[in-house]
């Protein structure tokens, strides 16, 4: 009896595991694929495909720095994703606060307006966005960059995230707080915000990640190569006459992916746990 | 910050008796709100307001001369120009084959990654990594996997005899191929939200109906699903409204082609308005696709609303 | 101008002065699309030498990859921040012009001392000028040749383009046999549209030269001319080449010249850097000739001054100095001239380091025969609406003649 049951779960768990393995192909051979091509030859790339170069060529990971100013780039991208995380966090936390716990006349029609912000692509805003940052004197700096998304309408999913959460912790605490003299602000700053680390990690993933792969906002704001992000800059290994470097490209899409790929694997536990806690539910 | 901290406690030395509770609250919750309002005037209702005037113009983004022309530009989209209903079509077509696919599989994996198993966290990390990629990086790869004879996908499908079409190249499978991959590239995302709200789902409920006698696939019909339902809302509205706007993974995969089959609005209105330079007409388009969203997510939310009563 | 202040000022809610970029007042911005190493220091040989007679000024190249250039200028000049001076690509010649961005070069480039106005081909200049007005200096006119590839056609038993030409049998028939018998004996591609984009990026690329031949013409007077009798013939013979004979890549396909899988295909010769790197044994020659004789087409890139730039007076004299017959001289070396002095002289056959002076000949013979690729004030909308039906003419069993007046159905109202 006992045997059968424990036969009957280990075939279904590997029933389970095989599945699961033939839906994770599409998922796992791009990435096998780029980094292997990031090795080859340009002529290679095109040959006789296999997983394995032919010829291991490292001078390709030498030669992308050469090509364009890579390192810059790929500085530019994480202190830009950086900066919106920080001030995605604080303005998005503040507000979502006040949203949460405070009462105010207009709350719900602000509330209102915001949520409609959600609803909005950037691409519906991104013309007068354009004369906006022009007329700023902002073009070609990475202002914008960090500007549009803060307080776009990812700024405002991560104001709402912060709110759902803040709803949910005990309004005891925060009484308490109030008894030992605490304004409002330090019943954010000490009691809140220390209460809330899920759904903080969650928005500062969500954020980093969204700067990280912005696209349409470097391509319409940033002219100089040494201001590109690693988006713009991958796009952008071709040769004088506009045709792609496949084999720098694949390279340098490797390492623009691969580390951050590290990164999660590393703290992909407590990705996914901050995601649960924070009840990112909406 | 030292700002607001100052503006509070002068306000409190100042008028301190004349406020009463509320009204100090009230103020207080404004500052706290400032800078996202101020952010949303500036970068958000500012524009919005401005496109519903740009898209009254007629503007050429290159001369920068501007001329009033009513509704035209709307005229011109909704009844000219034929290329606009091709696009819509594709944007819907899109959103209505990217967001089932998406939240089906998301929901599939969800169910079968949240319960501990060994291999668990292996399986979660694999359909997270995607999400973490670069958009651009992900589309320059496909692009290469996707190619005609040459291609690693139609070479994996040759192993087991199916001869896969010129994905790129062909209208229809074209859009099949940029629906897919853009499923494999942001379903983790939504597979983390779902295990997230499975794992919050009291386990009692499914031993109860388990001792009435309900199937597995009674329990999650009766009590999995409904327990879901704020979840599946707000992944609902984020997928959609991710889909209509589109815009890298179709730049870079295909620029709207074969044959347009791939033009979708978000890349439209680019197109129209930077490269084009039709400031106006991109504006009136912009417009079209706010109010569209606007439409889709406000009968979802008011459907849902019925549905729970 | 009051019109977009207004505008402005309702998007603005916050009022920010505008300020404009910092700029040293002695340099000059230029950007190019070339990022090689031997084409910059050229450029900036030609600009040290600038020094002599205005000693304070330094011209700063900046490159934009080619792919993107004309958008990303697009950018700085609508985001108020134009470089002084720039290359600037035949299709988007016109745009730019009528939408007045572009400076008239005439005045300056008539009155510099020693700068023989008169010595650039009338030809090459049609682009660039309307009536008096210079909208810009073309400093590479360069014809489209065939590249192939030597080893390939000896290895098929052929004998090659070149040898082909010099008896006078260079035409379309031959061309598309040899591709053929290439495609049959050695199993690589007989032939790539230029750069292996002819189906995409280079579509007036691929079809331009097969129309001329047969005595066509894309688009003339705002008329469409694809679905000309002259037009459908050519179009119909590549594209039997591509899916009856399957001697041409077809689309979604890779078939790398440089890298040897193809045995021809039609390029610039600025593109010759490429080849000694390529392995195999290779020449240029014309394109084939058709029923309307030879008639070369060529690809035409200028150095235009922006009209919203500061420093536009210094950045015309720049030019000048740039195109006078000295530094086109030394130009010629990579960027075929269309100075008629320095397109005659030896200096220009013999200045190629990669390809041998009789071959230069050949380019030589193009430059002076040769119509450059149409172009249009909307070049971008037109090539935007004929790409879905080209892409519905590249179907083994599209009707060629059908789709092409789709192609003029879909272009006419914009000519």
């Amino acid at each position: 009896m006992t045997l059968t049951t424990r036969h009957t779960r280990l075939v279904s768990h590997v029933c389970l595991i095989i599945a699961l393995s033939v839906v994770a192909v599409p998922f796992v051979f791009p990435f096998l694929w780029m980094v292997s091509s990031g090795f080859k030859s340009a002529t290679e790339i095109f040959g006789q495909p296999s997983l394995i170069p032919r010829v291991w060529r490292w001078q390709n990971y030498l030669e992308l720095f050469e090509y364009q100013p890579f390192a810059r780039q790929y500085f530019n991208s994480i202190y830009i994703a950086l900066a919106v995380t920080g001030l995605t966090l604080v303005i998005s936390s503040l507000a979502g606060y006040a949203l949460a716990r405070m009462r105010f006349a207009g709350a719900g029609l602000l509330m209102l307006f915001l949520l409609s912000a959600l609803m909005v692509p950037e691409e519906v805003t991104i013309i007068p966005n354009f004369f906006l940052i022009r007329s700023m004197g902002l073009m070609d700096t990475h202002a914008p960059l960090i500007l549009l998304p803060v307080f776009g309408s990812h700024g405002v999913m991560a104001t709402f995230l912060m709110r759902q959460y803040f709803l949910a912790i005990p309004k005891e605490l925060e009484e308490a707080g109030r008894m030992d003299g605490l304004s409002r602000l330090g019943i954010w700053w000490r009691i809140a915000l220390p209460m809330s680390r899920p759904a903080l990690a969650a928005v500062s993933i969500i954020t980093f990640l969204f700067s990280w792969n912005l696209f349409l906002e470097p391509l319409v704001f940033i002219s100089s190569l040494e201001k590109f992000t690693l988006p713009l800059a991958l796009s952008n290994f071709t040769d004088s006459y506009g045709l792609p470097l496949w084999h720098l490209q694949l390279a340098a899409t490797s390492l623009a992916v691969v580390p951050i790929l590290i990164v999660y694997l590393i703290a992909q536990r407590q990705i996914i746990e901050s995601f649960a806690l924070s009840g990112v539910k909406g | 910050m030292a700002d607001t901290l100052t503006d509070k406690t002068s306000a409190r030395t100042w008028r301190a008796p004349r406020l009463t509770l509320r009204r100090r609250e009230a103020i207080e919750a404004w500052l706290f709100v400032s800078p996202t309002v101020a952010g949303f005037l500036l970068f958000f209702l500012g524009p919005l307001v401005a496109v519903v005037y740009f898209s009254l113009t007629e503007w050429n983004l290159l001369t920068q001369e501007a001329t009033f022309v009513g509704v035209k530009n709307y005229v011109d989209a909704l009844s000219q120009n034929p290329d606009f209903w091709h696009v819509l079509r594709n944007s819907f077509v899109f959103a209505i084959g990217l967001v089932p696919l998406n939240m089906s599989l998301a929901l599939t994996l969800a169910l079968a990654l949240s319960r501990p198993f060994r291999g668990v966290v292996f399986f979660r990390t694999v359909f997270f990594a995607p999400v973490v990629t670069s958009a651009v990086a992900w589309a320059i790869v496909w692009r290469f996997l996707l190619q005609g004879e040459g291609g690693a996908v139609n070479q994996l499908l040759a192993i087991v005899g199916i001869g896969g079409p010129n994905w790129l190249r062909e209208p229809d499978w074209a859009m099949v191929a940029v629906i897919v991959t853009r499923v494999i590239k942001m379903v983790g995302l939504n597979m983390i939200l779902y295990i997230a709200a499975l794992q919050a789902i009291p386990r009692d409920y499914e031993a109860a109906a388990r001792l009435e006698g309900a199937s597995n696939w009674q329990i999650f019909r009766m009590v999995i699903w409904p327990l879901l339902a704020p979840t599946t809302l707000v992944i609902f509205v984020i997928t959609m409204i991710g889909s209509f706007k589109v815009f890298d993974h179709i730049y870079l995969m295909t620029g709207g082609g074969p044959e347009n089959g791939t033009l979708v609005l978000a890349f439209y209105i680019y197109e129209q308005g930077f490269k084009f330079f039709n400031v106006g007409y991109a504006s009136a388009l912009a417009m079209i696709m706010f109010v569209i969203v606007l439409v889709l997510t406000v009968i979802q939310m008011t459907l849902r609303r019925k549905d729970m009563r | 101008m009051n019109l977009r202040r207004k505008i402005l000022a309702a998007s603005t809610i916050l009022s920010l002065a505008a300020m404009s970029a910092p700029v040293l007042a002695e340099e000059l911005r230029f950007t190019v699309w070339t990022g090689g190493e031997a084409h910059l220091r050229m450029l900036n040989e030609i600009a040290e030498s600038f020094k002599v007679t205005h000693p304070d000024v330094t011209v700063r190249f900046e490159t934009i990859p080619a792919a993107d250039y004309t958008q990303k200028l697009t950018f700085q000049l609508a985001g108020g921040n134009p470089p002084d001076l720039g290359w600037m690509m035949e299709d988007a010649a016109p745009t730019f012009a009528a939408a007045g961005v572009l400076m008239d070069l005439g005045p300056t480039l008539r009155e510099a001392e020693g700068y023989d106005f008169a010595d650039y081909s009338q030809p090459a200049l049609g682009l660039w000028t309307d009536g008096e007005a210079v909208y810009g200096v073309p400093f590479s006119t360069s014809p489209f040749m065939i590249f192939y590839n030597k080893t390939l056609f000896d290895e098929a038993g052929l004998e090659d383009p070149l040898q082909l030409a010099a008896s006078g049998k260079w035409n379309m028939d031959t061309f598309q046999e040899v591709a053929r018998t290439i495609k049959e004996k050695t199993g690589k591609w007989g032939f790539e549209f230029k750069d292996g984009q002819g189906y995409e990026s280079r579509i007036m690329h691929a079809l331009m030269p097969p129309i001329r031949a047969y005595g066509g013409d894309v688009w003339a007077n705002g008329e469409c001319g694809f679905d000309k009798p002259e037009a459908v013939q050519a179009v119909q013979q590549l594209h039997d080449m591509v899916f009856k004979d399957k001697s041409i890549v077809p689309p979604g396909e890779q078939g790398d010249y440089f890298s040897g899988s193809s045995a021809m295909t039609m390029n610039q010769i600025s593109r010759a850097s490429k080849m000694p790197e390529a392995g195999f044994e290779w020449g240029i020659a014309p394109l084939p000739s058709g029923p309307a004789g030879e008639s070369p087409v060529i690809g035409q890139a200028a150095i235009v001054v922006f009209e919203r730039g500061e420093q536009k007076e210094l950045a015309a004299e720049f030019v000048a100095h740039m195109t006078n017959k000295e530094n086109v001289a030394k130009m010629a070396q990579f960027f075929p001239p269309a100075r008629k002095s320095v397109l005659e002289s030896e200096a220009f056959t013999s200045a190629n380091a990669i390809i041998p002076p009789e071959q230069m000949a050949h380019v030589s013979d193009a430059i002076e025969k040769g119509k450059v690729l149409p172009s249009h004030e909307k070049s971008p909308q037109i090539l935007a609406a004929m790409a879905p039906r080209v892409d519905a003419l590249w179907k083994a069993d599209a009707d060629v003649k059908q789709a092409l007046d789709g192609v003029c159905a879909a272009i006419e109202p914009l000519l």
